[in-house]
C-alpha cells in the first residue's frame, strides 16, 4: 500500500524492501516527543489477523518496539541506516525524527553530515492517547527549545541549507506555524488538530480498541462510525494557511522562506516580563545565528548522496534479463568493506517492479568474493541470493525480505570457521523473511526483532534472538548470554553440549524443552515416516507447533549443502547423538497463540458442516 | 470503567411509560423502572471517556462514568455517595431533568446515549429505599444566621448546603409547603410530592428552620430579614409570566399556566384552593399556547381533567426529527420532541400566531390565528380560527417579580430584569444579599438552579466564615 511518509522506528514491524520503494519520504523515527526514550508496546489483544499480516507477525501475539534501534549506536550507524534506507529507494527523502531536547542541535548537525534529507524536531504537545501515563505528563519538553537550537547549530556549521528542518509536537494554530518558522522550520507537522477535524473526540481508547469514533480501532462495527472527510481536514488547513498568510502579511514577508530563522520578528518582551519567567535567561533560546554571506539559513540546497557509482549500480546491470524478462541471471563480482548495502538497490529495483513476493528463487544469484561493507544484504528481496566468499560486517540481512544470504569463509582461510567470526554484530535486525546460512560464528545481538527469517549460524554473542517475533534460528555452537529476551515468537534451536545454555538464557517470556524425536506422531498424521528428503522447507515451516525434529535436520542439512560446514555435516553424520542436546526455545506467548490459531482452524470445517 | 466493550453489546434501554390510556385515570408518577440487573447493563454501557463530555453536559457536573461504574460494580451505595457529592437531590433530576448528559455522552452521537438520567434515579430511590439517605447535621454550628428565600430547588440546594456548613439556616416559602415550582408547577404525575416533603424532612433534620406562609416583601419587610440574619440568599424564581396582550385577553378562560397547574396540585395533595375560582378543564376544549416544558404540563394535567380535546401552539416553526450531529454534538440539540403529555393525545400546530380571543357572554369560544413565516411575520391568507373553551398561556417567564422584596431591598437588576449577580461570588448590589437560580439567571432548569443554590451557599459560606470547604 502506497502512502508519501513512511516511517522506519525500532521495531521494524512489516519493513519490508516492497514497504520502503512505495514511498516519497523514509522518516527514521529516533523517538517521539511525547514520551522520548520509550519504545511501544502493542497489546496482543489488538493484534488481529489484519495488523498481524501488515506487521508480519502472528496474531494475538503483542509487539513491543525496543526503545533504540539496535543497528544505531552512534551517528554512524545512523548514517549506516540513511545510507541503507536511500540504497533501497532512491527517488525517496530520508528524514530523521529527533525529540526536543538539550544537545539536539549537535544530534540534528550529525543528521545533516550524514546526509539526511530532512529532520523532524518533535515536542511533547500533541501524541496519541495510547501513550502511557507516565510519559504523557512526565516527561519531554516544548519544540520550541529544540527547534532553536536545532536551527541555530545548523547555520552555525554551515549546514543548515542542505537539510530541511520541520517541527511537531502540539501546532495547532497559524500562530504557532508562523513561530515555528522564525524560530527556523521549513515545515510544520500537524497531527492531533487535523485529526480532530477528522472527527477524534479525545476518548483516550486508543489502546483499548474502543474508539467510539472509528479512528483509532480495528473493530469493524466501530470503524463504520467513521464519518470524516478529506475536506474536513482540507477546511482546517485552510483556515491556518490563512491565518499565516494573515500573520505574515503584518510582519511584512511575502514568502514563507523569507520568515525562517528571523528569531528577531518575535515579540517576547511581554511573556519574559511574567512572573514566573523572572530569573530565566532566554537570550540563547532567542539567539539570531549570525551566517556569514553565501551561508543558506533556510532549506535551499539538496544533499549529495553518494549512490552513483557503486557496486549495486553494477549488479543492477548484470541482472537486466531476470529484471526485465524474468531470465535468471548469475553475476560473479568482488567486493570489500568500502561496499555498503551490497543488493539493497538491486533489492529495491525487483520490490518496485514485482512487489514484495519478487521474483522465484535463484533468479538472480549473485556470488562475491572478499569482504562484505555493512549491511550486506539488506533488505534483500525474493528472488535474490547472495553468496558472499570471504566476510561479513556489521547489519548482514538488515530488512530481509525474503531473499537469501549464504556467507562462508574463503576456503583458503587458515582460520577453523566455527571457531571464528563470520558476520559482526545485529545480524538480520528487522528481517521479515527470507534464508541466512552463516559458516562460522556471529557477533551480538544475532536476529534481533526477526519477524520471520530462518537462519543457521554455528555460534553467537550475547542477546541472540532479543525482540524476536517469528521465524526460526539455529545455533549449531556455543551462543551467548541473554538469549530470547524479550522473544515473543519463533522457535529457536540451540545446541547446548554442555549443559549451560539454561544459565544463559532469559527465561523471562520463553520456556526451554528437548527438541522432540516425532516419527510415531508424524506418521499418525501423515500416514508415512519420517522421510524427510521428501518434504521441501515449506512444509517443516508449516506448522510451528510440531515437526521439530524434522524442521531442525532439514535446516542444518540446508546449511551443510549451501555453506559446505564441515560443522553441519558432523551433526548430522551424528545425528541421534547431537539431537538430544539441542535445546528448543518457546517464547510461552507465541505457543498459546498457535493453540488458538489451530482451534480456531479446526473449529472452522466443524462450523461449516454445522451451518448445512 | 464499566465493561470495555459494554457499549457494542448491551443495546440501550429505557425506562417505559405506562400505557396513556392507563396512566390518565390517575395522577400518579407513570415511569417503569428497570431492574436491578438491567440498570447495572446499562451502567455497563459507559466507556468512561478520556474526555467526558458528560461532565460539562450536566450543570451540575455530576461525575456520570465514576457512579456508572460503581453501578456496574454492584457498589450502589458509593455511587449514591458520589453522586449526592455534585448533586443534592438526585430523586428530582432523575424524574424531571431533561438530561443535556445524554446529548452529551459520546454514544449520542450514534444517538444510543448511556441512560445516564435512569442510572441516576435508580441510585436515588435505591438509597431512599434503603435508608442510607439520612440527615447529616453538622459537627460544629458556626452561630450564623442565613435566610434563604424561596424554597425551590435553588434555595433547597442552598439551605441544605449552608445548613451541612453549620450554619443556622431558615427557609422561607410564601405558599403553605416548600418545593416552588416542583411543588406547585410540576404536575404529580410528573414528579410526586412525597420527594421534595422527604427532602425537607432531612433538612429539617440537618439544622433548617422552614417559615411556610411567609411571603417576604408582603408578610415581612424585606429589611427586618436583613436585620435577623447575618446572610441573605434570595431565590424566589422568575415567576412573571410572559402575557399575550391581544384582543379578549381579559375574556373568562383565558389564563396562565402558573394560574392552572398549582391548583391541580393542590387538588391531589388535598391542600385547601383558597379564595379562587376553580380553573378546570373537563368537558373542555382546550388550547395552550406555547410549546415548552409548561405546556406539556398543561396538557397532560387538561387531559386527566377529562378535556375534550387539546391543542398545543407553538410559534417556532417545527424543528427537525434529528438533530445535525456534526454540529450539535456535545450541545443540546434544537430538534421535535415529543413529551409524555402530548403523547397522551395533543395536537400540536407550529409557527403559529394568536392574533384574537373572541368569546360569548365574556367567555372565551375561538382563537383567530394566523400561519408565520421564518421571520415571525404573519403570512397573509393564512388565518385560521380554533375553537376554545380554555385558554392556557404558557409562553415562558420573563423574571423575577420585582414588586415586594426586590424592590425594598433596591437591588440592581440586569438587562433582563433578573437580579444582579455573578456566578463566582452570587453576591448582589447589597453586600449581605446574595441570589441564585431563576431570580438571578432567569426561567431555566431544575438542575442548573441545584447548581447555583450550592455554589452560592459556598460563597455565603466564605463571606461569612472568610473560607470554605463547600464545594463550587
Amino acid at each position: 500500500m502506497r502512502s508519501a511518509i513512511k516511517q522506519v522506528a525500532s521495531g521494524r514491524f512489516g519493513v519490508t524492501t516492497h514497504y520502503l520503494v512505495n514511498a516519497d519520504m523514509i522518516q527514521i523515527k529516533m523517538a517521539q516527543g511525547a514520551k522520548p526514550g520509550e519504545g511501544g508496546q502493542l497489546p496482543g489483544h489488538k493484534v488481529d489477523a489484519v495488523i498481524a499480516k501488515v506487521r508480519h507477525s502472528t496474531p494475538g501475539v503483542g509487539l513491543i518496539s525496543p526503545p533504540p534501534h539496535h543497528d544505531i549506536y552512534s551517528i554512524e550507524d545512523l548514517a549506516q541506516l540513511i545510507y541503507d534506507l536511500k540504497n533501497t529507494n532512491p527517488a525517496a527523502d530520508i528524514s530523521v525524527k529527533l525529540v526536543s531536547e538539550v544537545g539536539v542541535g549537535t544530534v540534528a548537525a550529525g543528521v545533516a553530515k550524514a546526509r539526511a534529507d530532512h529532520v523532524t524536531i518533535s515536542g511533547y504537545e500533541g501524541g496519541t492517547g495510547a501513550s502511557p501515563l507516565t510519559s504523557i505528563k512526565h516527561a519531554g519538553s516544548p519544540w520550541e527549545m529544540g527547534l532553536s537550537e536545532t536551527h541555530q547549530t545548523l547555520v552555525a556549521n554551515h549546514l543548515r541549507g542542505r537539510i530541511a528542518v520541520q517541527v511537531d509536537g502540539g501546532i495547532r494554530t497559524g500562530r504557532d506555524v508562523v513561530i515555528g518558522a522564525l524560530l527556523g522550520a521549513d515545515e510544520i507537522g500537524l497531527a492531533t488538530a487535523p485529526l480532530i477535524a477528522a472527527g477524534c473526540i479525545m476518548m483516550r481508547k486508543c489502546h483499548l480498541n474502543t474508539c467510539p469514533v472509528g479512528i483509532a480501532t480495528q473493530d469493524p462495527v466501530l470503524r463504520k462510525r467513521f464519518t470524516g472527510q478529506p475536506e474536513h481536514v482540507i477546511n482546517y488547513l485552510f483556515f491556518v494557511a490563512e491565518e499565516v498568510r494573515e500573520l505574515m502579511a503584518e510582519l511584512g514577508y511575502r514568502s514563507f522562506n523569507e520568515m525562517v530563522g528571523q528569531m528577531q520578528m518575535l515579540d517576547k518582551t511581554e511573556v519574559i516580563a511574567q512572573a514566573k519567567a523572572q530569573g530565566l535567561d532566554f537570550s540563547r533560546l532567542f539567539h539570531k545565528p549570525e551566517a556569514p554571506e553565501g551561508v543558506a539559513i533556510y532549506h535551499c540546497e539538496t544533499q549529495d548522496h553518494p549512490i552513483h557509482d557503486i557496486l549495486d549500480r553494477r549488479l543492477i546491470e548484470q541482472a537486466m534479463p531476470a529484471l526485465e524478462n524474468r531470465t535468471p541471471v548469475r553475476i560473479e563480482e568482488t567486493i570489500n568493506n568500502t561496499d555498503r548495502s551490497a543488493g539493497a538497490m538491486l533489492s529495491g529495483v525487483v520490490a518496485k517492479r514485482y512487489g514484495h513476493n519478487g521474483l522465484p528463487e535463484d533468479t538472480i544469484a549473485i556470488t562475491l568474493r572478499g569482504t562484505g561493507g555493512q549491511s550486506f544484504g539488506a533488505f534483500a528481496a525474493h528472488g535474490v541470493s547472495l553468496e558472499l566468499i570471504g566476510n561479513g560486517n556489521d547489519y548482514v540481512g538488515k530488512g530481509l525480505s525474503g531473499g537469501r544470504i549464504v556467507v562462508r569463509p574463503d576456503p583458503d582461510c587458515p582460520a577453523i570457521p566455527e571457531d571464528s567470526i563470520i558476520v559482526g554484530n545485529t545480524v538480520l535486525y528487522g528481517a521479515v523473511e527470507g534464508e541466512c546460512y552463516f559458516h562460522g560464528v556471529a557477533g551480538e545481538r544475532f536476529a534481533v526483532r526477526n519477524s520471520g527469517a530462518v537462519a543457521v549460524v554455528e555460534g553467537a554473542g550475547d542477546h541472540c534472538c532479543e525482540y524476536m517475533t517469528g521465524g526460526v534460528v539455529v545455533v549449531l555452537g556455543q551462543s551467548g548470554r541473554n538469549f530470547a529476551a524479550g522473544m515473543s515468537g519463533g522457535i529457536a534451536y540451540a545446541l547446548d553440549e554442555d549443559g549451560s545454555f539454561p544459565t544463559r538464557c532469559n527465561l523471562s517470556m520463553v520456556e526451554l524443552e528437548p527438541v522432540a524425536e516425532e516419527d510415531d506422531l508424524l506418521e499418525k498424521l501423515h500416514h508415512h515416516g519420517g522421510d524427510i528428503e521428501h518434504k521441501g522447507l515449506i512444509d517443516v515451516m508449516a506448522d510451528m507447533s510440531r515437526h521439530d525434529a524434522e524442521r531442525l535436520h532439514q535446516l542444518i542439512t540446508n546449511h551443510a549443502r549451501f555453506t559446505g560446514s564441515t560443522r553441519a555435516a558432523h551433526i548430522l553424520e551424528n545425528w541421534a547423538e547431537y539431537l538430544p542436546k539441542f535445546r528448543k526455545v518457546m517464547p510461552v506467548e507465541y505457543r498459546r497463540a498457535l493453540a488458538e490459531l489451530e482451534r480456531q482452524q479446526e473449529d472452522a470445517p466443524a462450523m461449516a458442516r454445522a451451518g448445512e | 470503567m464499566g465493561k470495555v466493550t459494554g457499549f457494542l453489546e448491551i443495546d440501550r434501554r429505557d425506562r417505559r411509560y405506562a400505557p396513556a390510556s392507563d396512566r390518565v385515570r390517575h395522577y400518579r408518577e407513570f415511569v417503569i423502572p428497570l431492574s436491578e440487573e438491567a440498570t447495572r447493563d446499562q451502567a455497563a454501557r459507559c466507556m468512561d471517556c478520556g474526555i467526558p463530555y458528560c461532565h460539562t453536559g450536566c450543570p451540575v457536573n455530576n461525575q456520570i462514568p465514576d457512579w456508572n461504574d460503581l453501578v456496574y460494580n454492584g457498589n450502589w451505595e458509593e455511587a449514591l455517595r458520589n453522586l449526592h457529592s455534585t448533586n443534592n437531590f438526585p430523586e428530582f433530576t432523575g424524574r424531571i431533568c431533561p438530561a443535556p448528559c445524554e446529548a452529551a455522552c459520546t454514544l449520542n452521537i450514534e444517538d444510543i446515549p448511556v441512560t445516564i438520567k435512569t442510572i441516576e434515579c435508580a441510585i436515588v430511590d435505591r438509597g431512599w429505599q434503603n435508608g442510607w439517605i439520612r440527615p447529616q447535621p453538622p459537627s460544629e454550628k458556626t452561630g450564623k444566621s442565613v435566610a434563604v428565600v424561596g424554597s425551590g430547588p435553588a434555595g433547597m440546594a442552598c439551605a441544605q448546603q449552608l445548613a451541612r456548613a453549620g450554619h443556622d439556616v431558615h427557609l422561607y416559602e410564601k405558599n403553605a409547603f416548600p418545593g416552588g415550582l416542583m411543588r406547585y408547577g410540576i404536575p404529580d404525575f410528573k414528579m410526586e410530592k412525597s420527594h421534595v416533603a422527604r427532602r425537607i424532612m432531612q433538612m429539617e433534620a440537618e439544622g433548617v428552620t422552614v417559615h411556610a406562609n411567609v411571603h417576604v416583601g408582603v408578610d415581612i419587610d424585606a429589611d427586618e430579614l436583613l436585620k435577623r440574619h447575618d446572610a441573605v440568599a434570595l431565590a424566589g424564581g422568575a415567576e412573571k409570566p410572559r402575557d399575550l396582550p391581544i384582543p379578549g385577553r381579559d375574556l373568562n378562560g383565558v389564563h396562565f399556566a402558573m394560574e392552572f397547574l398549582p391548583q391541580q396540585n393542590r387538588r391531589v395533595s388535598q391542600e385547601p384552593l383558597g379564595n379562587v375560582t376553580p380553573i378546570l378543564a373537563g368537558r373542555k376544549h382546550v388550547v395552550v399556547i406555547g410549546g415548552g416544558d409548561t405546556g406539556s404540563d398543561c396538557i397532560g394535567t387538561s387531559i386527566r381533567q377529562g378535556a375534550l380535546s387539546v391543542t398545543q401552539l407553538e410559534i417556532m416553526p417545527r424543528p427537525p426529527e434529528k438533530e445535525d450531529k456534526a454540529l450539535s454534538w456535545p450541545n443540546w440539540p434544537l430538534k421535535l420532541r415529543t413529551s409524555s403529555s402530548q403523547e397522551e393525545g395533543a395536537e400540536r400546530d407550529f409557527s403559529v400566531l394568536t392574533q384574537r380571543l373572541t368569546g360569548t357572554n365574556g367567555h372565551v369560544t375561538q382563537l383567530d390565528c394566523v400561519r408565520v413565516d421564518d421571520r415571525m411575520q404573519p403570512v397573509e391568507g393564512s388565518e385560521f380560527a380554533l375553537k376554545a373553551d380554555l385558554v392556557l398561556l404558557a409562553m415562558g417567564f420573563l423574571g423575577p417579580v420585582q414588586e415586594g422584596l426586590i424592590e425594598q431591598l433596591g437591588l440592581e437588576l440586569d438587562g433582563r430584569g433578573n437580579v444582579l449577580a455573578d456566578t463566582r461570588s452570587y453576591r448582589t448590589s447589597n453586600d449581605k444579599v446574595f441570589a441564585c437560580g431563576d431570580m438571578r439567571r432567569g426561567q431555566s432548569l431544575v438542575v442548573w438552579a441545584i447548581r447555583e443554590g450550592r455554589q452560592a451557599a459556598r460563597s455565603i459560606d466564605e463571606a461569612l466564615m472568610g473560607e470554605t470547604t463547600l464545594p463550587r
